[in-house]
């Protein structure tokens, strides 16, 4: 059981350029992963994902990125969606996201939280699962 | 008898060479001494005399190499092109150092300057620094500082790398030996900016 989520107008374009900023990055050079560590935050478009430290997954062939590992709290906020979790991989050329660990995502109003929460940004949909509790703000709110 | 028929054609020819000849001998003799060109024993060795009294001011080498193999197994060889000899160790311009660590991963270090000191085991890379990883990135910065007997370079200033990771500014960086191999640490603020190659958004 899952809830499905609707990203509106979260058409993510994977293809702009990511900027990652940290505190550090170490480059081991045997196996050539490189990890980002001290408040690493990745900004794509409007996409903006903060975590503790990303580990950076190359590729099969060099010079290209496959995913993102994020851990040490994530966060992850994209037009006007901002959703929280411990942590997070992001597949840059599929778009997908997936964050795990008490997963919190608010949209305006509403919030849900879960276990996992698997998101598209290419389709611009979500589905979260696990222990999903949410909360509705009436619209005739106080 | 054969005298008797006075100067044949051969004794005349004979009589005659005897005086054309030497004659001849003493004129090719004479161009020898007179004729050729006066020589200056001074120019018996060329030598260029520009830069020997800058060599005498003060001794260099032009083209040295220097290597050597760290605690950690990874042989540093340096090559410059020239170098003084100064309290120490060396002071180099043109400098080109290759680092290759026990597990295959060449890095080289080109440096405008350099200053080798062997008293407390440290090569100090000034004047515009360009690195080269084994993975094909280029670090270029100010200054740098590498240890003669560990693997272990610093980057003090700030720096600007062009690699499969993108484009890479970060206030310092460390290359150093870990347990688990050679780690290249950047530090003090760092700044990736990667464009991926993925298919265009449908």
């Amino acid at each position: 059981q899952g809830a499905s989520v609707s990203f509106k107008g979260l058409k993510q374009d994977t293809t702009l350029p990511v900027e990652v900023t940290a505190d550090s990055l170490a480059v081991d050079q045997a196996t050539g992963t490189a990890t980002f560590s001290g408040n690493v935050r990745v900004a794509q478009g409007a996409l903006v994902m903060t975590a503790g430290e990303i580990r950076v997954e190359y590729a099969a062939e060099a010079g290209k990125i496959a995913k993102l590992h994020a851990k040490g709290g994530v966060t992850f906020a994209n037009a006007g969606d901002a959703a929280e979790a411990a942590e997070a991989i992001y597949t840059i050329d599929s778009g997908s996201l997936v964050m795990s660990g008490n997963v919190l995502l608010t949209q305006g109003q509403t919030a849900i939280s879960g276990q996992k929460l698997a998101i598209d940004l290419k389709a611009g949909s979500g589905v979260m699962e696990g222990r999903v509790q949410t909360v509705f703000q009436p619209k005739g709110g106080n | 008898m054969a005298l008797a028929r006075g100067k044949g054609f051969h004794s005349k020819a004979v009589a005659l060479a005897k005086v054309i000849l030497p004659l001849l001998a003493l004129a090719l003799l004479s161009t020898l001494f007179m004729v050729s060109r006066s020589i200056n024993p001074e120019d018996a060795i060329p030598f260029a005399d520009v830069d020997v009294e800058d060599r005498v001011r003060e001794p260099r080498m032009t083209a040295p190499t220097w290597s050597g193999v760290t605690r950690d197994g990874s042989a540093l060889t340096l090559t410059a092109a020239d170098a003084r000899p100064q309290s120490g160790g060396a002071r180099a311009e043109g400098l080109q150092a290759v680092l290759a660590t026990p597990d295959g991963k060449i890095t080289t270090f080109t440096a405008a300057e350099a200053d080798l000191n062997q008293n407390d085991g440290k090569l100090v890379l000034s004047g515009g620094v360009q690195v080269e990883t084994a993975d094909g990135m280029q670090i270029t910065t100010e200054g740098l500082t590498a240890l003669l007997d560990q693997t272990e370079v610093t980057a003090a200033g700030s720096i600007t790398a062009q690699g499969p990771l993108g484009v890479l500014t970060a206030g310092g960086m460390r290359l150093t030996q870990g347990q688990a191999g050679y780690t290249l640490l950047f530090q003090n603020g760092v700044k990736l900016i990667y464009q991926p190659t993925g298919p265009k958004p449908d």
